[in-house]
């Protein structure tokens, strides 16, 4: 049947190439495909699949038009569409590969066509192509797989000016040099020095070339001890001893130099032609960023300036690491583990001030812990602050009077973190807020009263307080607190039922109309939308099973077993919870870099199109999340 | 060529493997236009010429394109271009995009005309604009080949506007019709991406036949022949 390949099949392969996998696949296999498909027509509202067509066997990709899926069974009319397909995008895989039928009904929203091949010629594909086999087989896996390769591309531009001593010197040059004539007078040459901030000029001939050197070095021996008449020619204090390096010259052969001459400037000539100055600080930038000495510069940190410099190469290092790829679940715990550091470290420092760290009250116990995202280990890079102080009071003492001494400190602490780069808490929940400064027995006493009553607070206030967890100090304290709460929750099903049914109010935003439901400002939350539904069913899933972990892909794991949740489906969250937390530390990033002030808005059209795609495919295993949880507490 | 072989063109000559071809073809029973849809196959054609003059212009490419039972079949399609003894002229190539060189070494007229014959068998055929593509066609086969093509033809350009009269008014072009449904064209001008469209804009019709129960291609034929009576007297 299958004529020489036309011009139809040309374009029919041109336009498929033009999509995720088959953008993969090797024309040839592409070509295979497109002589053996059928195109077909669906009227709005025409169902296009449905369970009752019983075993699958056709497998859709979409030429034009939207189609979109409904669960049948789980929920009928509200929400009745959970996913929504566009050009390019294919469906069923599961049925097909399974050779049962679909579980969902795919409808046309509006005049679709679609591509379609015949099941025993999709099974062939797959064996044909490892390209199309491995997305069939690893979907979202695979969808994650590009983009990553995608942020790979768009970062290292960028991060080749951080990366490591090894990195060319022409991509560390920071900007265009700013010269002058040898001729010029030193009074200008300062006042050009002083209105744009730079430490140094050159002085270049007609043709570009450095003939001297002026830093601000030299101001204080040169000019100012030695009353230099500012009248005089800069040539008459410039040191004309350079060194310079071409573009392609390696930093670390600029630190080299540097060392061998005592020099604090490198000059990179291109040709003869002045292209840049490396100073001594550009070089030092390039190797305090690295794990191993952001640690050590924490531990060693002595004073807030210190730490604050520390928690700019904490940025830093996300920047980097997010430019290397690094999988989103390392990157979160290298950020949470360097914030802890850091952390702890002003803790120390604060009560070591405050003559806290020898006290009978340091003796008998306290443990300041981390709530929320932090608790979690879930922090990005604009995470406020969220803390509470666990104490024992010392004999002879009541928990009001240890409340007097600790809290002072805690706003001090909290005040330095702020400093840090991390916000106060708008909702005042930090250690400093003497509701948050409590006895163990205070604490158990306010969770108590929240799983009791159920309130809509008391559910706002689980949701941030129950992911607790040590963070300085005893940390016996909050694991005594951990395993009773285990405990006194997994006897009150009411509560979790009403935890549930409060998740379930904040649904993934995937429109009827469009890709996406967006607000008036056309953006999406990635954490209120994106992170939530994800973050809220696994605490329930995880307080319901009596698990003792505070991350949400922990939490996920653990529940699997006891909750029989398909370890496929777990996994699938969790991939889907990752690619949206990228999402939101590669957009914060973007904020920080433009100065911007950091939020989770996101709009979807500036999205490039794989990462929509995924955003997408992530909400909707977010639905799929949501309707276990409503089926497991009936709602 | 002197005035009287206007009149009397001389006779095609076939070879006698041409001739056996074209008499298997005419051997084929006639489709029967009573079947539905979906037990049928229509193919849907679209022509390039050297321009718009009935007349005196000819054919320079074929596109046609298959619906079986409902849904166009890619690879069940026909791309042929003829080979020209002279390449048409500039501002036509513009047009069809098929070049001086690509004229030139098309395939032979009398092996073209062949070729679609043996590609739409008996199924009958749907274009838009029909007088155009059928008396091109018509025309090529009678010189060519010195076949008396009388087929079956339905014209979308009276089908439409019959299925959607509250749009009659405004739309009269394949493109106004295709851009109605969102329909692409991979290549505007290219025979078959041409024949692609239109045989898309017949699916898109579908939905309206499946309501007015015009579930055959017979029920085609009179929908056609109504609506081109409606045009004479509106």
């Amino acid at each position: 049947m299958a004529t020489a390949a036309n011009s139809l099949i040309h374009a029919t392969a041109d336009h498929l190439i033009s999509h995720a996998p088959f953008d993969q696949m090797e024309r040839e296999h592409v070509l295979w495909m497109a002589q053996r498909l059928e195109l077909g027509y669906y009227a709005k509202g025409e169902v296009v699949l449905s369970p009752e067509q019983g075993t699958a066997d056709k497998f859709y990709v979409i030429k034009q038009g939207v189609v979109q899926g409904e669960q049948g069974v789980v929920r009928a009319q509200e929400d009745a569409a959970w996913l929504e397909l566009h050009e390019g995008e294919c469906f069923p895989l599961g049925a097909l590969l399974s050779k049962r039928p679909v579980t969902s009904i795919y409808r046309a929203r509006d005049d679709v066509f679609c591509y379609e091949l015949a099941a025993e010629d999709f099974l062939q594909l797959t064996h044909l192509s490892a390209a199309f086999h491995d997305f069939c087989t690893r979907r979202i896996a695979n969808l994650l797989e590009q983009s990553k390769h995608i942020i790979q591309a768009q970062y290292s531009h960028s991060s080749a000016e951080q990366q490591s001593m090894s990195s060319p010197l022409s991509a560390i040059i920071r900007r265009e040099p700013v010269t002058c004539s040898p001729a010029t007078p030193v009074r200008e040459v300062l006042e050009t020095m002083h209105a744009l901030g730079i430490g140094s000029m050159v002085a270049t001939d007609a043709g570009n070339r450095p003939v001297g050197i002026f830093t601000l070095h030299d101001v204080l021996n040169r000019v100012a001890l030695a009353q230099l008449d500012l009248s005089l020619p800069i040539s008459s204090v410039m040191s004309s001893n350079l060194k310079t390096l071409p573009p392609q010259a390696l930093a670390y052969e600029a630190a080299l130099e540097m060392a061998k001459h005592g020099f604090r400037h490198v000059l990179v000539t291109h040709n003869g032609g002045l292209a840049g100055i490396i100073s001594e600080k550009d070089l030092f930038t390039l190797q305090r960023v690295g794990l191993r000495q952001i640690s050590s510069a924490i531990r060693n940190a002595d004073n807030l300036d210190a730490l604050k410099q520390s928690a700019r190469d904490i940025r830093q290092l996300a920047h980097n690491m997010m430019a290397q790829g690094v999988a989103p679940e390392q990157l979160t715990q290298f950020i949470s583990t360097l914030n802890d550091l850091l952390t702890a470290r002003i803790i120390e420092l604060e009560c070591t001030a405050a003559g806290l760290m020898d006290s009978s009250l340091c003796h008998a116990g306290f443990c300041w812990i981390a709530l929320g995202s932090e608790g979690r280990f879930e922090q990005t890079l604009n995470t406020d602050q969220d803390n509470g102080i666990i104490f024992l009071a010392p004999d002879g003492t009541s928990p009001d009077q240890v409340r007097q001494t600790l809290l002072p400190i805690a706003r001090r602490i909290n005040e330095a973190l702020d400093a840090c780069g991390f916000p106060l808490c708008t909702g005042n929940i930090m250690a400093s807020n003497p509701e948050l400064c409590l006895s163990l027995e205070e604490w158990k006493e306010k969770f108590a009263k929240w799983i009791d009553h159920g309130d809509p607070l008391a559910l706002l206030n689980a949701t941030i307080f129950f992911d607790f967890r040590a963070l300085f100090g005893l940390s016996s304290l909050a694991e005594k607190l951990r395993l009773w709460l285990a405990k006194h929750v997994e006897g009150n099903p009411r509560f979790l039922h009403q935890m549930a049914a409060n998740a379930l109010r904040n649904r993934p935003p995937l429109g009827l109309v469009r890709d996406f439901s967006v607000g008036e400002d056309n953006t999406l939350d990635l954490k209120l939308n994106g992170i939530s539904p994800f973050v809220d069913a696994a605490r329930i899933f995880s307080l319901a099973t009596g698990g003792l972990q505070t991350g949400t892909l922990q939490r996920l794991r653990q529940a699997a077993a006891p909750l029989h949740l398909p370890p496929r489906e777990a996994e699938a969250w969790g991939e889907a919870f990752l690619f949206i937390q990228l999402l939101r530390l590669r957009l914060h990033h973007e904020q920080i870099e433009a100065g911007l002030p950091m939020s989770n808005k996101v709009n979807p059209d500036q999205l490039n199109n794989l990462d929509r795609r995924i955003l997408k495919e992530a909400f909707r295993q977010a639905r799929k999340l949501q309707a276990r949880l409503a089926l497991n507490y009936n709602l | 060529m002197n005035w009287l072989s206007r009149f009397f063109p001389a006779r095609p000559r076939l070879t006698p493997a041409q001739a056996q071809r074209l008499a298997a073809w005419q051997a084929l029973p006639a489709a029967d236009l009573q079947l539905a849809h979906a037990q049928s196959r229509y193919v849907v054609v679209d022509v390039e010429t050297s321009g718009l003059n009935l007349a005196k212009d000819h054919l320079i490419a074929i596109g046609a394109v298959a619906v079986r039972a409902g849904k166009i079949n890619l690879a069940d399609s026909l791309e042929i271009v003829l080979q020209q003894k002279q390449a048409s002229n500039r501002d036509n190539i513009l047009i069809h995009g098929i070049g001086g060189t690509a004229q030139e070494e098309g395939v032979q007229p009398v092996e073209a005309l062949l070729l679609f014959l043996a590609y739409l068998g008996k199924s009958p055929l749907i274009a838009f604009h029909v007088e155009f593509d059928e008396s091109m066609i018509r025309r090529a086969l009678k010189r060519k080949i010195g076949l008396d093509f009388k087929h079956p033809w339905v014209d979308l350009a009276y089908i439409a506007p019959a299925l959607y009269p509250d749009l009659a008014r405004r739309y009269r072009a394949l493109d106004d019709w295709t851009n109605c449904f969102g329909i692409g064209n991979y290549a505007r001008h290219n025979a078959l991406a041409d024949a692609l469209s239109t045989a898309e804009l017949f699916l898109a019709l579908r939905d309206r036949m499946a309501k007015k129960t015009i579930e055959s291609y017979k029920k085609l034929q009179d929908l056609d022949k109504a609506q081109r009576w409606v045009n004479r007297i509106s």
